[in-house]
């Protein structure tokens, strides 16, 4: 069977009439669109390289906008999305084919006597009662059930209105065609719509077609003219914006050039972004899943991270300011008498402090990845808050004046305690093993034995606390009959909190510094307990010339364990014996605790290793693991990231005790933690709520030497 | 505004500090940063100069590589600096720096000079005394506020209990405390602005003075020893319920009768 062109709408009065009116609408919708690529287009060069990497690119792609994974995550929302994508995507078919004269049903109602067309008439007729599900139940959630993250907009409310208008009217027309003209083959939801309209006078159901045909036409352009300028773009974006995702891994910030004479440093205006960032400003749907997951939302403050990415399409389009919707072309510019078609400068260099976010927010965030772990369509919040940072630290030396002494510290004594560097091994006193330093191992020609480099970190240098983790974590190496050694006074920070807060150029002084450290003596693995030196180590020294392989320490306890170079419990006596090697922190207690797993940010999800520390915890004699809700890659930050440590939290309600309230839910004994970082906040946190309770805060490390090492 | 700015390089107290044979400091093993008093001027005249216009010029005696240091104080703001530095002057005392440190100030256009409270490492706090004395300039001390009012300068002298409202024409010399404000921390943009600023190093003979009469040979004063402190007792870190915490600390100063 042939179906021709046009004698699908043989019963569409004035059907010709089609190609202006969509093609038309279409015209305004690649211009509206040309006009945002405008700005985009004057914003900064540089970014991704979307022709690199296309199998991942295109993995992307399905598993994020076709599987939609992260939509799957909120089950109820996913759902429902998925039932208004299969809408907008599958009654594509319908939709092209009524606006080309039926080019798709000529090709496929070709082959085996039209039976796939039929079925596709039939999927749609599924698809489209689906989608109008889909619309009343985002009806309901804008509405009647409001969920906290969703914003009631009109925006929001006319474009569920616009879906259920486009879909209702073709599939009414199409009930209307099958009433008076006879049922469609496949259009079974139509034909039994039909049903009740065949009493109906021919005149009428003729009427009813041609407006309800006609309806969908037209509203279909509107929609279409008007998509551009909300945030149901996010149809069209979000397929480019997740093929444009960073590949690269995603603790790693980019890499600034500090010699560049007379350059802005950092984000300071709304053209000082790429234009991959305006394009996440288009991309987002204001689904509020980033600002839903925020600690520093969460506890009251003023941080808001999808006002921030809302600011900067604001921003991008108030940009267009002038621009006529009308491309540059002679004839046009005798008309209109206009002849730049690029932004206004001054727009263009309109802040982004105050125009997208402000200055409290900005320093309100610990970096700790949550928005951007949460974002449906990928888009990154972190890059553009450090980005702004460096701009007001780099350009303006305008930051939280307690950052001022982190900053002097790391620069002048290498870590952001401003410790002197000679008391590096203080925590090595009164080891009953001794604790090798790389320099002189290197002078007696020892060095090659090592199995490890244990980067210690400066929290395990200088903090008390996390000093005992140290302690913990080496009497484990030792334990294991592990060689390994330390760089003692040539180990310096990382700079992760100098880089987090914004302060590039102290970052790279540390990393350059470190990289040269660490290649001196070239260890075949480096394992560190500090999330932060773990993440910079691996991901962002690289970028100054040193490629290492780095270990977070649960990972290599964990190895240890699967290994059966530690077991835990061998010395017989390990489930009973008092928990004394962990400090004084950990009374005895007997077997039988349970334990909660604290996720660093850091190695959770910046690095997804979640199974490992969860290894180490349940190889434990006698404990039990009890998961807060916010676990894995969905950790909720202790407050410290960022460089937040440094920093006083004076607004809002505090992200530690939030995070320490989480964790007491569980009811478990013992918060086990994997940051020295976490340890301080939940630390805190925990005397805070009153430590009365017996609960405690515990490194893997030190429970894990509890049983390998009892005293 | 001409603002002349005494900032000296001393070793980062860090601990590390180790001394010579002739207990002298081994500036090797210390890394200099600018005098943290001294930082207070610079932070001040940074200030005025935002304020009211004008020019800020380090002035420093010291060994040749405290240009570097001197980078600093100029990537916060300052725009150039004047070096006396001489061979002659190693161990020179604080008499000697002072008749040195005028003499160079009297090379030097100003209208205000400003200066931290005392150096870090000799700590005499006489120098700035001294060459306001030989240059004649009225000296302000112990400033918690400077403001400058036409061709006058005003001050706020901070005592226990108070202040003091001092004012005296310009020229003037100017000793602020740590309550002028936080010295700022330098921006990249400043840090790369100062590569670009000069620093002149000047020696004794530009100066015309004899090395015979202001060099470390002609040192009124000695140093006959130096001893390390004590090791400090151990911290004892209390811990418990705030009330617990309270009662025992109240216990613990009781017993070492210093309540």
């Amino acid at each position: 069977m042939t179906i021709a062109l046009f004698e699908p709408f043989e019963h569409v009065p004035a059907y010709p009439l089609v190609f202006p009116v969509f093609w038309g609408a279409f015209a305004v919708f690649a211009l509206v669109v040309a006009r945002h690529v405008r700005v985009w287009a004057a914003a900064h060069p540089g970014g991704p390289a979307p022709f690199e990497r296309v199998p991942a690119r295109a993995w992307g792609v399905v598993r994020y906008t076709i599987a939609q994974t992260r939509m799957f995550r909120d089950p109820r929302a996913g759902v429902m999305h998925y039932a208004l994508f299969l809408g907008s995507t599958i009654l594509l078919i319908g939709n092209i084919n009524a606006v080309t004269g039926g080019i798709p049903q000529a090709v496929v109602g070709w082959p085996l006597d039209g039976i796939l067309w039929t079925a596709l008439v039939a999927i749609q007729n599924a698809v489209a009662i689906a989608a109008l599900i889909g619309v009343a139940w985002a009806f309901e959630r804008r509405l009647v059930s409001r969920p906290p993250r969703l914003l009631l907009t009109r925006t929001a409310i006319v474009i569920l209105l616009m879906i259920a208008v486009v879909v209702s009217t073709e599939l009414l027309a199409q009930a209307f065609e099958a009433a008076a003209w006879g049922d469609i083959p496949g259009a079974f939801v139509a034909n039994a719509l039909a049903i009740p309209l065949a009493g109906l006078d021919e005149a009428w159901l003729e009427a009813g077609f041609a407006v309800l045909w006609w309806g969908h036409v037209v509203a279909l352009g509107a929609f279409l003219i008007w998509i551009p300028t909300n945030k149901h773009f996010h149809i069209y974006t979000s397929f480019v914006n997740v093929w444009l995702r960073r590949l690269t891994p995603r603790g790693r910030l980019p890499v600034m050039d500090l010699e560049v004479e007379d350059a802005t440093f950092g984000l300071r205006t709304l053209a000082d972004l790429g234009w991959k960032d305006i394009l996440d400003g288009f991309t987002c749907t204001e689904c509020g899943r980033c600002t839903d997951a925020c600690p520093a939302n969460r506890t009251g403050k003023t941080l808001d991270p999808r006002g921030l990415i809302m600011g900067i399409r604001r921003m991008s389009t108030a940009a267009e300011r002038g621009i006529d919707i009308v491309p540059d072309s002679p004839a046009v510019r005798e008309i209109r008498g206009s002849d730049d078609t690029r932004p206004d400068p001054s727009l263009l260099a309109a802040p982004l402090l105050d125009g997208a976010i402000d200055y409290d927010a900005v320093w309100d965030c610990v970096t700790c990845g949550a928005c951007v772990e949460s974002c449906p369509v990928l888009i990154e919040h972190v890059e553009k808050i450090v980005g702004i940072r460096r701009n007001l630290v780099l350009d303006e030396s305008r930051f939280p004046h307690e950052a001022t002494a982190a900053f002097t510290g790391m620069e002048r004594s290498g870590n952001p305690w401003g410790q002197p560097a000679s008391t590096r091994l203080d925590w090595t006193k009164g080891l009953a093993f001794p604790v090798p330093v790389a320099r002189d191992l290197a002078a007696t020609g020892r060095l090659r034995d090592i199995e490890v480099l244990y980067w210690v970190g400066c929290a395990a240098a200088f903090d008390d606390r996390a000093r005992r983790t140290a302690r913990a974590f080496a009497t484990c190496l030792d334990a294991a009959g592990v060689r390994f050694a330390v760089l003692g006074q040539e180990e310096a920070c990382s700079g992760d909190p100098a880089r987090r807060m914004g302060n590039e150029y102290v970052f790279q002084m540390l990393a350059m510094q470190n990289v040269e450290t660490l290649k001196k003596y070239d260890p075949p693995t480096i394992v560190t307990a500090c999330p932060h030196c773990f993440n910079t180590l691996s991901h962002e020294y690289p970028d100054f010339g040193g490629t290492f392989t780095v270990v977070h320490h649960s990972a290599y306890l964990a190895r240890l364990l699967a290994d059966g170079r530690l077991t835990p419990g061998a010395a017989g006596t390990a489930a009973s014996a008092p928990a004394v090697a962990a400090g004084s922190d950990a009374p005895g207690r007997p077997a039988g605790r349970t334990v909660t797993v604290h996720d660093s940010c850091y190695i959770a999800r910046y690095n997804g290793i979640v199974s490992e520390p969860r290894a180490v915890v349940g190889a434990l004699p006698g404990v039990r693991i009890r998961e807060m809700e916010r676990n894995g890659r969905q950790t909720f930050c202790c407050g410290a990231g960022g460089g937040r440590m440094w920093m006083d939290e004076t607004r809002g309600t505090r992200i530690n005790e939030e995070r320490t309230r989480q964790a007491l839910e569980t009811g478990a004994q013992v918060v086990a933690v994997e940051c020295p970082f976490c340890m301080t906040m939940v630390g805190d946190g925990l005397a805070t709520a009153g430590a009365a309770d017996g609960v405690v805060a515990l490194d893997i490390a030190e429970l894990l030497a509890e049983a390998v090492a009892p005293r | 505004m001409r603002i002349v700015v005494l900032a000296k390089p001393v070793p980062d107290t860090t601990g590390t500090e180790r001394l010579g044979d002739d207990l002298r400091l081994d500036r090797l093993s210390s890394p200099p940063i600018v005098n943290p008093n001294d930082e207070y001027a610079v932070e001040q005249a940074i200030r005025l100069v935002e304020a009211h216009g004008g020019e800020i010029t380090l002035l420093t005696m010291a060994p040749p590589g405290a240009t570097e240091t001197m980078r600093k104080a100029l990537a916060m703001g300052a725009h150039g600096g004047l070096l006396v530095t001489d061979d002659a002057l190693a161990g020179a005392c604080a008499l000697a720096t002072t008749r040195v440190l005028a003499a160079a100030l009297a090379t030097l256009d100003h209208d205000l000079v400003l200066a931290g409270a005392a150096s870090a490492d000799g700590g005499a706090g006489v120098v700035a005394a001294g060459i306001a004395a030989i240059r004649g300039l009225p000296y302000l001390s112990y400033a918690g506020s400077v403001e400058v009012l036409g061709d006058r300068v005003r001050i706020h002298r901070l005592h226990a209990t108070g202040y003091t409202v001092l004012e005296a024409p310009l020229p003037a010399f100017v000793v602020v405390t740590q309550m002028v404000g936080e010295p700022r921390y330098a921006s990249l943009k400043g840090i790369m602005a100062a590569r670009s600023r000069q620093i002149r190093s000047v020696s004794l003979a530009d100066l015309g003075l004899d090395p015979a009469e202001v060099g470390g040979s002609a040192a009124t004063t000695r140093v006959l020893a130096a001893r390390r402190p004590a090791e400090r007792g151990a911290t004892r870190v209390v811990r418990g319920s705030p009330a617990e915490v309270a009662r025992e600390i109240v216990d613990l100063l009781d017993e070492r009768r210093l309540l």
